[in-house]
């Protein structure tokens, strides 16, 4: 899968074309290549409940609709895809 | 025609006056967040509405208002956090500098694609006609058309393609049940509902209230959470839920219920941007900003459960339950009403302990200026740009009277005067409730804000909005000590408050805070001059061929009957669109009733209603909402001299006329919408006649009997016919006349009209204000025409006028402003604002908007960037008639 900047726990979107670095405060895109593996922002897309589907569509442990780019800091089922 | 056509009383002077009067720049912190905010675009996002329908979903069943709050609460608790370098004040709508994000339980099809059979269901029932006549602002942050990854949509807000299938999809999901969709399926339950579709697809109505906006325009009351916090709250509900369960009025427990449930998700939220500002903290190298971060986190944690402990922790949680009532639906003009009283024992005790000083407190409110700046709102085009222009209306008021009756100002509000001043943004707009007793000192402040040329303060008579309030609330118990609570709520809605009875060391201040719902919905807005080509049309829609009203078949031998029918149409109009907006907002308090906002409004907590259920203090609150009184009347004397007293030409060749443009190309064609840059078309020598006798007709704003008896004459019959409608909460309406930015759309869709006005231009702004060029005798004959009818009768009246820099220079000149305020207001006027611009200079902006950014104007009840206007709106503020002299 590959990362952008908006996928970094460090990217402060400012709007949506654009957003700040947390630690350089830099002006960055959120479309930039990804720089920090550690600031993975929990998004369905990383988690072990999301099934893909089309369109950044999917599934929520396979029933619930839910999307591939949602930020889910908040959600109380997110988990990490297991990394082989 | 060209420029010379419209009249400037006075003489311009030479060369253009490019800047306004000299004023002290914002601090480097403000400066720093407007700039940022000069470079950020508007944006939505999806996390709010997919956590809202989510957990709606999982919760069928459940009784409806708990379903509501759990569906709240799970929008707020999953709200991803953002701050921004410098910030004071923390927290936003969504996760965006300017966030917004789609409410599709209110509405879905607009932002469907066009092609979408929703979409197209919606323009058939002439929801969506009014966005097709909107033109948006092209410039400052609007995305106007999808580039790269990011999707327009209502030519305003950007969207990310990644969250575009997940809004189709979620929309889905509310499709035949949202309030828009429910509210459709019973209005046409209402007899004479093709009616009313054909009304809204003429333009003769712009919108529904019920669906679109359907809080708003009415004032927030911040009483319980300053003096309660949050958990405080939380245990006002618990006690009431025991005293209430199981007994009768049982809808009193699920309501209390609800309202925890909820506040558990704002607490929630408020913790989000604690946890992330600690995050900020320990990231950060520079020692001030790191402890700003750590004191942030600090305050945030303490507010989530507790009452302030001072000032700045005070405008904490006003800003965040601002917010929170903005997220619990789409919303214009929530106003947060009289900030400088509300908050002033918080900011007297910092001062005097020294934890505040003067520059400090600038700076706060500086910041605060920007987070209301910042708030959008995710609405159709023909509502977000016909109506809004992109603005929000929250409007902050500052002077009128104690609840004792002595003037109410104080040196808070001074400093909220200083910090409209040097940070110079739309919002929140400022409104000075005038009164005679209000100190010199202070009223020369508002002067000095005013002519800096930021259309800010308004200049709003405390005793006419008063009399108004006694009129209409009295029979709710409104008394005049109450009625000196009142706010203005959004542009310029005159809204009932409340005294409530904060606590603090030891005494208790008496605060002003908003105690009614909205207090501007249901007939919104209607046409005046739209009404009247129908009714000289028979009751035909002649741009579209549509019939809207029944045949009158009278052959309108005489003013009086033309008077009648027009009276009648108006009055059908008005008949249908009570009903069927009364569905609407019935479909709105089943389905999505308020929470956040019922739980701030006096007396909501304490009855265990919402404010669907009539537990507010005061309910008399929808309105009928007109456009286009200066058209009208000047359309109804040219009509009165031309056909009937001099019988100059016959109604039959004034028709061709009309329906011949007078011999003008439109305005669709010329691209222009004001009556400058109008070109004539070959038929122009056939017309020529009858329309100069329709341009030298009399002219409301000139002190002119003639015309004046028709505007006191419509203003009567209008003022008191409202009453005859009753709304859901079986209230009698009553009258509302300004026009925010609906006489750009509602002009473009009427014909040429009887007072010279040309096909599609945009009408007269705001109700009392001239038509541009029209008003040739200088601004006290305008006054005099204005204030031929009684104010106190409507919920408002609005006059704006354009004012050279040069005229108001110095202190002179701020003296001399003063007196004319003065003048207007003690002749009875309700509401004046100004432009202090050079015309000039906004011409140059609309050819080089890029050198114009921070410029503002003001267009009819709010402030705006210039570059985010439609063209429509911006054509009509250049050809405003600008006073040289007063």
């Amino acid at each position: 899968m590959e990362l952008s900047c908006k996928d970094c726990t460090f990217y402060l979107p400012v709007d949506v074309f654009q957003g700040l670095c947390k630690i350089s405060k830099a002006k960055i895109l959120p479309d930039d290549a990804f720089c920090r593996e550690a600031g993975k922002l929990p998004k369905c897309k990383f988690c072990h409940h999301f099934t893909e589907e089309k369109d950044y569509l999917g599934k929520c442990k396979g029933t619930t609709l839910a999307y591939h780019d949602m930020v889910a800091s908040k959600c109380a089922d997110f988990e990490w895809i297991q990394q082989n | 025609m060209n420029e010379n056509s419209v009249n400037y009383y006075g003489k311009m002077p030479d060369p253009l006056v490019g800047s306004r009067e000299q004023k002290t720049p914002p601090t480097p912190r403000a400066a720093a967040a407007r700039e940022r905010y000069f470079g950020t675009r508007s944006s939505a996002s999806m996390e709010f509405p997919y956590w809202y329908t989510r957990r709606w979903e999982e919760l069928e069943g459940e009784i409806p208002v708990i379903r509501r709050a759990e569906a709240l609460k799970a929008g707020f608790e999953h709200l991803t956090p953002t701050i921004y370098p410098g910030e004071l004040l923390a927290m936003g709508k969504a996760s965006y500098l300017r966030g917004s994000f789609p409410m599709p339980w209110l509405s879905e099809a607009f932002f469907m694609a066009a092609e979408d059979k929703f979409y197209q269901e919606a323009l058939v029932s002439g929801k969506l006609t009014a966005d097709t006549f909107t033109t948006m602002g092209t410039g400052g942050g609007n995305v106007t058309q999808s580039i790269g990854k990011v999707i327009s949509i209502a030519g305003k807000f950007g969207l990310r393609v990644e969250e575009m299938p997940v809004m189709i999809e979620v929309a889905k999901r509310w499709k035949d049940k949202s309030v828009d969709d429910v509210g459709h399926r019973y209005e046409q339950k209402v007899p004479g509902y093709k009616e009313k579709e054909a009304i809204m697809r003429s333009v003769i109505c712009m919108f529904d209230s019920g669906y679109t906006l359907p809080q708003g325009r009415e004032v927030v009351n911040y009483y319980y959470p300053l003096q309660y916090g949050i958990e405080g709250i939380k245990a006002i509900c618990g006690d009431a839920i025991a005293e209430v369960a199981g007994k009768p009025g049982m809808d009193r427990l699920y309501f209390y219920q609800a309202v925890k449930i909820m506040l558990e998700g704002v607490q929630a939220w408020i913790r989000s941007y604690a946890k992330e500002a600690s995050l900020l903290a320990g990231l950060e190298k520079d020692a001030q900003q790191k402890q700003e971060y750590e004191a942030m986190s600090e305050r945030l944690h303490w507010i989530s459960s507790h009452p302030p402990r001072n000032f700045h922790d005070a405008l904490q949680i006003l800003w965040t339950f601002h917010i929170a009532v903005l997220n619990e639906d789409a919303i214009s003009g929530l106003s947060p009403g009289r900030v400088g009283q509300v908050l002033l024992p918080w900011w007297q005790r910092d001062m005097k302990s020294g934890l505040l000083d003067r520059d400090k407190s600038i700076e706060l409110l500086e910041c605060m200026r920007m987070k209301f700046t910042e708030i959008d709102c995710f609405a159709s085009m023909g509502v977000v740009g016909g109506v809004l222009s992109g603005n929000t209306f929250n409007n902050l008021c500052l002077g009128g009277l104690t609840k004792e009756g002595t003037s109410a100002t104080n040196e808070l509000e001074m400093l909220i005067l200083e910090a409209g001043i040097r940070c110079d943004t739309p919002q929140p707009t400022l409104s000075i409730l005038y009164d005679e007793k209000l100190p010199e000192e202070f009223l020369l402040k508002g002067v000095e804000c005013t002519k800096i040329g930021t259309g800010y303060p308004a200049w709003v008579s405390n005793q006419v909005a008063m009399e108004f309030l006694l009129k209409n609330y009295g029979h709710e118990g409104m008394t005049l000590e109450e009625a000196r609570a009142w706010s203005i709520g959004g542009c310029l809605e005159t809204s009932p408050g409340s005294w409530m009875p904060l606590e603090f060391d030891g005494e208790i201040h008496w605060i002003p805070g908003g105690s009614a719902p909205a207090t501007s919905v249901g007939v919104h807005f209607i046409s005046l001059p739209k009404i009247l080509e129908v009714a000289l049309f028979d009751g035909m829609d002649m741009r579209t061929g549509e019939r809207i009203f029944p045949p009158h078949g009278l052959e309108l031998n005489s003013y009086e009957e033309l008077w009648k029918v027009f009276r009648d149409y108006f009055s059908r109009a008005v008949h249908v669109l009570t009903l069927t907006n009364n569905i609407q907002h019935d479909a709105w308090r089943k389905i999505a009733p308020s929470l956040v906002n019922s739980m701030l409004k006096p007396d909501c907590l304490a009855v265990g209603k919402d404010i669907g259920q009539m537990g507010s203090r005061y309910n008399t609150t929808f309105n009928v909402e007109t456009t286009g009184t200066a058209n009208l009347v000047n359309s109804l004397a040219s009509l009165k001299l031309n056909i009937y007293d001099e019988k100059n030409f016959s109604l039959e060749d004034y028709r061709k006329a009309i329906l011949a443009n007078f011999g003008y190309h439109t305005a669709k064609e010329t691209g222009s919408f004001s009556l400058i840059d109008q070109t004539p078309n070959q038929d122009y020598d056939t017309w020529k006649k009858i329309h100069k006798l329709s341009n030298e007709a009399p002219k409301y704003g000139n002190d002119n009997t003639y015309v004046d008896g028709i505007l006191r004459e419509w203003e009567t019959w209008f003022c008191d016919m409202t009453h005859d409608y009753l709304s859901i909460y079986d209230q009698p309406l009553y009258a509302c006349q300004i026009s925010v930015s609906t006489h750009g759309p509602m002009g473009a869709v009427t014909l040429a009209s009887a007072d010279g006005r040309l096909c599609g231009t945009t009408f007269s702004d705001a109700s009392m204000s001239a038509y541009p060029g029209t008003d040739r005798n200088g601004p006290y004959a305008l006054f005099n025409s204005a204030t031929c009818w009684d104010h106190s009768e409507s919920q408002n009246s609005q006059l704006n006028i354009k004012i050279h820099p040069s005229a108001v220079k110095g202190r002179e000149g701020s003296r001399k402003f003063l007196e004319l305020i003065r003048a207007y207001l003690r002749k009875g006027g309700f509401h004046v604002q100004f432009n202090v611009v050079d015309s000039r200079m906004l011409k140059e902006a609309q050819k080089e908007p890029g050198k114009y950014r921070g410029l503002m104007v003001r267009v009819a009840g709010f402030t705006q960037y210039w570059v985010e206007l439609g063209k429509q709106i911006q054509d009509e503020v250049i050809s405003r008639t600008e006073y040289e002299e007063i």
